[in-house]
C-alpha cells in the first residue's frame, strides 16, 4: 500500500489549497469584518459621523458685476417677438456685454426652466421655449463650452420636455437636454449644522438632481412666473424647488422655510422670469386657458432678467401677480438668510424691489 | 420471518470497536460531543429572553454563537452587505479546522444533524435486521449543492434566502416558533405563558417532515438538502485527514455502511464531499481495515462532488432570475405594505433583506411576543422575517434586547438611549417604528360618543403621543338639532411624537382584525435616510410640528 500513498508533492498542493483557503477566508473576514455592527445606522444620517455632503458651488462668484449696474431688468413686448425680448432684457443689465457679462468662452452652462409639468406652452405652467431658445443662442453668442438644460418634472420627463415644447427647441438649437435618472441624485448639505426651525430654517441635507450641476461652470433659472396654491407664487426661488429629488412631497410641509433654503442654496450666475403667458390663478398646475394673462398685471408680455432673485420675486409678485411681497414668507426669509451669510452680501438678497427703483437699478424697455 | 436470534444466523465476527484496542471509544466521544452540543444549543434556546438578557447581560455574545459560527451566513451576508457583522468572523472557526478535518461539523457539532441522527437512531432496524443500503452514495445527494448555488447567486444581487435552508436558522426558527411554543401550550407552569406566531403550524411541520424523512431516507436533510452540508463539503476537499479502508485486508462485508451517516461510500472510494466523520463505520469494521488516515492516497478518493455543469448552469440561472422576478413586483419599494413594521434598529428594508437570516432569534427574546414571523407582507423573499404585531404585543420602551441577539445585524445593537432618543442622542430624536391612525369610524367617542380613552392613557411617551380633544356634535334631528360641546373628549395622535410602539393598538377595546388606532409603518425613522422616495417611508419633514401646537 505504501506505493499507493501521496507524494510528498501531492501533499503540499493540498496543504496549500486548504492553508490558502483559509487564509483568504481569515483574510476575507478580517477585512470585511464590520465590529462596531453594519452599515451606518439609516435612522440619521448625520449622528452616525457620515461625513458631510457637499454643498452648490457658487456660480455667481466668476461674474464681474459692477455695483453701479441695474440689477433688474424688464423688457415689455409681445409673444410674436420674444427673442427681442430676451435679448433687451439681458442687455439692460449690461449694454455693452450683453450675455458676455456673464458667461465667458468656454464655461459649461446649465439652463434651468420650469419643465414641471406634462403641458403646452399656451397654458403657461412651464416655461415658454422661444425663451429657452433665445437664452441657449445668447449662451452660444458668449462662446459657451456647452448648453445643458435640465430639469426635475413631476410627471414623466420626456413627456414634460416633450409637451411644453423645450424638447423641440433644444434639439433645434443643438443643446443637450438631462433628464433626471437615480443615479444623477445626490445628497447634499444645506447648512453644516442641524436646521433650526425657530429661525425658519427647513434642510439640513436633502437629494438634489445635481450631477447635471457640478459639471456646470454657470447657471441660468428661466422660471415662468405663476400662482402657487400653497406658496402663493412660483417664480425665481421656487424654480430651484424642481432639481431637488427625494421625498420631496413632504416638503410643503414648511414651503416657505424650503423655498427660502433654497435661495441660500442657490447662487446662479442669472435668472430670467417668463411673463409672456403669467399663470394668475389655479396655479402650479393650471389646465385652463382662462387661468392665463399675458403679461399678468402688466397688461403687456414681459421678460425680466435679474441678478438678484429674491428682489426679482418681490418685482414680479407686485407687478405681474399684483400682489404685496411685504406679505410673501419665503421672500422675507430668503432675504435673511442671504444676508445673513459672511460673504453673502454680493448675492444682493434684496426682498423690496422699491429700494432698487430708488437706487436706478431697475431698467426698463420696450421692444 | 425467522424467529432465530439473529446471533445465531450469523457468524459471530470481532469488531473494531469490541476489541481491548477501542477501551475508550471514539463514537462514544462523539456521541458526548453531540449531546453536549445539542444540550448547549437548547441552552441558548431557553435562555433566549429578555428576563435572562437582562439578569446577565454577558449573555448577549453567546446566545447567537452557533449561528455566528455558521461559515454559510457569514458568506451570504458577506456577498450581499461586503461587511461581516460583528461576531460572524466568528465561523472561522468551523471553517479552518472543516479545511483539514472534513465535514466534521455535520457528525460532531451540528444539533440539528445530531437531532437526525439521533431519531434515525430511534427508528433503527432490530439487530440482524440492518440494512446497508439506505446508506448506499445516491446522485441525488448533489441536489444540496446546486441549492447552495442557486441561493449564493441570489445573495450576489442582495437578496438572502438561505435561512430557509440553513439548518442553524432552521432549527432556531423552529424551535422559537413551534417546539418552544408547544411546551409552552403544554405545561406553562414549566415553560412560561403560551407565546404565539403566525404560521407557526407550517414551521413545525416543516421541522417534523424533515426529521420523520429519516424513516424512508436517513439523514435526508443533511444528504440531499443541506447548503451549509454543500458548503462544507465543498471545503472538505482539502482536507488533511479522511477516512481510509486499506483494501488489503478488507473483506468487502459491506458493515461499514451499516451505520454510515454521510453516504459517503467507505467500502469503496471515500467520498470526501460527503462524510459527516462519525467513525461509525472504523467501529463497524470487523478486519480493523478502516482508519482515520493523514494524507491517505489519493486514489482510494472522490475528493469533491462531480456536478454537472449543465445542472449547475441551471441552478446559477434560477438565483440570478430569483432577483429580478422577486424584486420586479415592487413590494420592497414603490408597492410596499405598510404592515411591515420591523423591530427597532431594524436596518432600511432593502439591506434589511440583504441581512435577514429568518433564524427567528428577535422572536424568540421578544418579551412582548410582538416580533412575528412575516408571511409574504414583504414580498416572496421576507417569508419568516421579523415583523410587529401589535395585536399580541407591543414594543416595549426600555427593551432593544432583538438587536442584541441577531447575528447579521439586520437589526442593529442599539442602547436604550439610542432607541429612545436620550442623552447624546437627543437632537436625533427617537426612533419611531410607525405612526399610529385613528379609525374614526370605528373609534368609541368618535363613532358612538362612547367615553374610552384607553390609547390615551396607555401611551408611553412623554409628552403623550396620543391626547384628549373635544368635538363639536350634532345633537338631535332636522330642525330640532343643535351643535353640543358634551360629547366625550376624542382621542387625537400627534405623529411628530408617535414613536409607534403600538400599545395603544394592542389595548385598544375595538377588538377586530384592525383595531380602531393602529399602527403602520408610515413615518417609520429606518428609511428616512434613503435618497431614493421608493424605499423612503417618512411622512413628516424632519423637525415640522402640526399647527396649532
Amino acid at each position: 500500500m505504501a506505493e499507493q500513498n501521496l507524494t510528498r508533492r501531492e501533499c503540499l498542493v493540498r496543504g496549500a489549497g486548504a492553508v490558502l483557503v483559509a487564509g483568504v477566508a481569515a483574510a476575507g473576514g478580517y477585512l470585511l469584518h464590520d465590529r462596531r455592527g453594519g452599515a451606518a445606522f439609516t435612522g440619521d444620517r448625520l449622528t452616525d459621523g457620515a461625513a458631510a455632503p457637499p454643498g452648490l458651488p457658487d456660480f455667481f462668484a466668476q461674474v464681474d458685476f459692477p455695483a453701479s449696474s441695474p440689477r433688474i431688468s424688464v423688457a415689455l413686448g409681445d409673444e410674436a417677438c420674444i427673442e427681442q425680448m430676451v435679448r433687451t432684457a439681458v442687455g439692460g443689465l449690461d449694454p455693452a456685454r450683453g450675455m458676455g457679462r456673464f458667461v465667458a468662452p468656454g464655461d459649461v452652462v446649465v439652463i434651468k426652466p420650469n419643465v414641471g409639468f406634462d403641458r403646452p406652452p399656451y397654458l403657461g405652467a412651464t416655461t415658454h421655449p422661444e425663451v429657452v431658445r433665445c437664452v441657449i443662442r445668447l449662451c452660444r453668442e458668449a462662446k459657451a463650452r456647452e448648453v445643458i438644460i435640465t430639469d426635475n418634472p413631476i410627471e414623466a420627463p420626456e413627456a414634460c420636455f416633450a409637451k411644453s415644447g423645450i424638447a423641440r427647441v433644444v434639439a433645434e438649437e443643438g443643446a443637450r437636454i438631462v433628464v433626471p435618472t437615480e443615479d444623477r441624485f445626490e445628497w447634499v448639505a444645506f447648512r453644516p449644522h442641524k436646521p433650526d426651525a425657530a429661525k425658519g430654517e427647513a434642510l439640513h441635507q436633502w437629494p438634489l438632481f445635481a450631477a447635471p450641476l457640478r459639471r456646470a461652470t454657470k447657471l441660468i433659472g428661466i422660471a415662468p412666473v405663476k400662482d402657487h396654491n400653497l406658496a402663493s407664487a412660483s417664480m425665481a426661488l421656487k424654480n430651484w424647488y424642481g432639481l431637488l429629488g427625494g421625498r420631496r412631497n413632504q416638503l410643503h410641509q414648511a414651503i416657505h422655510e424650503v423655498i427660502s433654503d433654497l435661495a441660500l442654496l442657490f447662487s446662479p450666475t442669472l435668472v430670467i422670469a417668463d411673463a409672456t403667458r403669467v399663470m394668475m390663478r389655479n396655479g402650479p398646475t393650471g389646465g385652463r386657458i382662462t387661468d392665463v394673462k399675458p403679461g399678468g398685471e402688466l397688461g403687456r408680455p414681459a421678460v425680466i432678467a435679474s441678478v438678484d432673485p429674491v428682489a426679482c420675486d418681490a418685482w414680479c409678485y407686485q407687478k405681474l401677480l399684483g400682489r404685496d411681497p411685504a406679505r410673501l414668507k419665503y421672500l422675507e426669509l430668503a432675504s435673511a438668510k442671504i444676508q445673513a451669510v459672511a460673504g453673502g452680501a454680493h448675492r444682493f438678497g434684496e426682498a423690496s424691489w422699491q429700494t432698487y427703483e430708488r437706487a436706478g437699478k431697475i431698467t426698463t424697455a420696450s421692444v | 420471518m425467522s424467529a432465530v436470534p439473529a446471533a445465531q444466523q450469523r457468524p459471530k465476527i470481532t469488531r473494531f470497536r469490541d476489541s481491548w484496542r477501542n477501551g475508550l471509544r471514539i463514537t462514544s466521544i462523539r456521541i458526548v460531543v453531540q449531546t453536549a452540543m445539542f444540550g448547549l444549543f437548547l441552552a441558548f434556546v431557553f435562555l433566549n429572553t429578555f428576563a435572562q438578557l437582562d439578569r446577565l447581560p454577558g449573555l448577549r455574545d453567546w446566545l447567537s454563537k452557533f449561528l455566528e459560527i455558521d461559515p454559510l451566513i457569514a458568506l451570504a451576508t458577506a456577498l450581499t452587505t461586503h461587511t461581516v457583522y460583528r461576531g460572524l468572523l466568528w465561523s472561522l472557526v468551523l471553517l479552518i479546522p472543516t479545511l483539514f478535518l472534513g465535514r466534521f461539523f455535520c457528525g460532531w457539532v451540528c444539533p440539528y444533524g445530531t437531532l437526525h441522527q439521533f431519531v434515525g437512531w430511534l427508528l433503527r432496524s432490530k439487530p440482524g435486521k440492518e440494512d446497508a443500503h439506505p446508506n448506499r452514495y445516491r446522485p441525488l445527494q448533489h441536489v444540496k449543492y446546486y441549492i447552495l448555488v442557486a441561493m449564493l447567486v441570489a445573495a450576489v444581487f442582495g437578496s438572502v434566502q438561505i435561512g430557509l435552508l440553513d439548518p442553524i436558522c432552521l432549527l432556531f426558527r423552529s424551535f422559537t416558533a413551534a417546539v418552544v411554543p408547544s411546551l409552552n401550550t403544554a405545561a406553562p407552569a414549566l415553560f412560561g405563558a403560551p407565546r404565539f406566531h403566525q404560521g407557526a403550524w407550517l414551521i413545525g411541520f416543516i421541522l417534523f417532515g424533515l426529521v420523520a424523512a429519516n424513516l424512508v431516507y436517513p439523514r435526508f436533510f443533511c444528504r440531499v438538502l443541506c447548503p451549509l452540508g454543500a458548503l462544507l463539503g465543498l471545503l472538505a476537499r482539502f482536507a488533511w485527514w479522511r477516512m481510509e479502508r486499506d483494501p488489503d485486508t478488507c473483506g468487502g462485508c459491506d458493515r461499514c455502511r451499516l451505520h454510515c451517516e454521510g453516504a459517503c461510500d467507505p467500502h469503496a472510494k471515500l467520498r470526501k464531499a460527503e462524510c459527516f466523520v462519525c467513525f461509525n463505520c472504523m467501529e463497524e469494521c470487523p478486519e480493523n481495515s478502516l482508519r482515520f488516515a493523514f494524507f491517505a492516497p489519493r486514489a482510494h478518493e472522490v475528493a469533491g462532488p462531480d456536478l454537472q455543469r449543465r445542472k449547475l448552469i441551471f441552478a446559477g440561472a434560477t438565483g440570478l432570475l430569483f432577483y429580478p422576478f422577486v424584486r420586479t413586483t415592487g413590494r420592497v419599494t414603490r408597492n410596499f405594505a405598510s404592515s411591515v413594521i420591523r423591530p427597532p434598529g431594524a436596518t432600511e428594508e432593502l439591506e434589511f433583506l440583504e441581512r435577514c437570516m429568518k433564524c427567528g432569534q428577535c422572536m424568540k427574546v421578544c418579551p412582548t411576543n410582538v416580533i412575528q414571523p412575516a408571511w409574504f407582507e414583504s414580498g416572496v423573499e421576507g417569508l419568516w422575517t421579523p415583523l410587529m404585531n401589535f395585536r399580541i404585543g407591543h414594543c416595549q420602551l426600555n427593551c432593544t434586547a432583538c438587536g442584541h441577539v441577531c447575528p447579521t445585524g439586520a437589526i442593529q445593537r442599539l442602547s436604550v438611549p439610542q432607541k429612545l432618543g436620550l442623552n447624546e442622542f437627543a437632537t436625533q430624536g427617537p426612533l419611531h417604528l410607525g405612526t399610529a391612525h385613528i379609525d374614526v369610524g370605528r373609534c368609541l367617542p368618535y363613532s358612538a360618543g362612547i367615553p374610552c380613552q384607553v390609547c390615551e392613557e396607555v401611551c408611553p411617551t412623554s409628552p403623550k403621543a396620543i391626547h384628549v380633544g373635544r368635538r363639536r356634535r350634532r345633537r338631535g334631528r332636522g330642525w330640532g338639532a343643535v351643535e353640543a360641546d358634551d360629547s366625550p373628549p376624542v382621542p387625537v395622535v400627534d405623529i411628530s411624537l408617535c414613536i409607534g410602539c403600538g400599545l395603544c393598538e394592542r389595548e385598544c377595546p375595538v377588538v377586530g382584525d384592525r383595531r380602531a388606532i393602529y399602527v403602520t409603518a408610515d413615518g417609520e425613522t429606518r428609511s428616512q435616510g434613503c435618497a431614493d422616495r421608493d424605499h423612503n417611508r417618512s411622512v413628516r419633514l424632519p423637525g415640522v410640528t402640526p399647527a396649532g401646537d
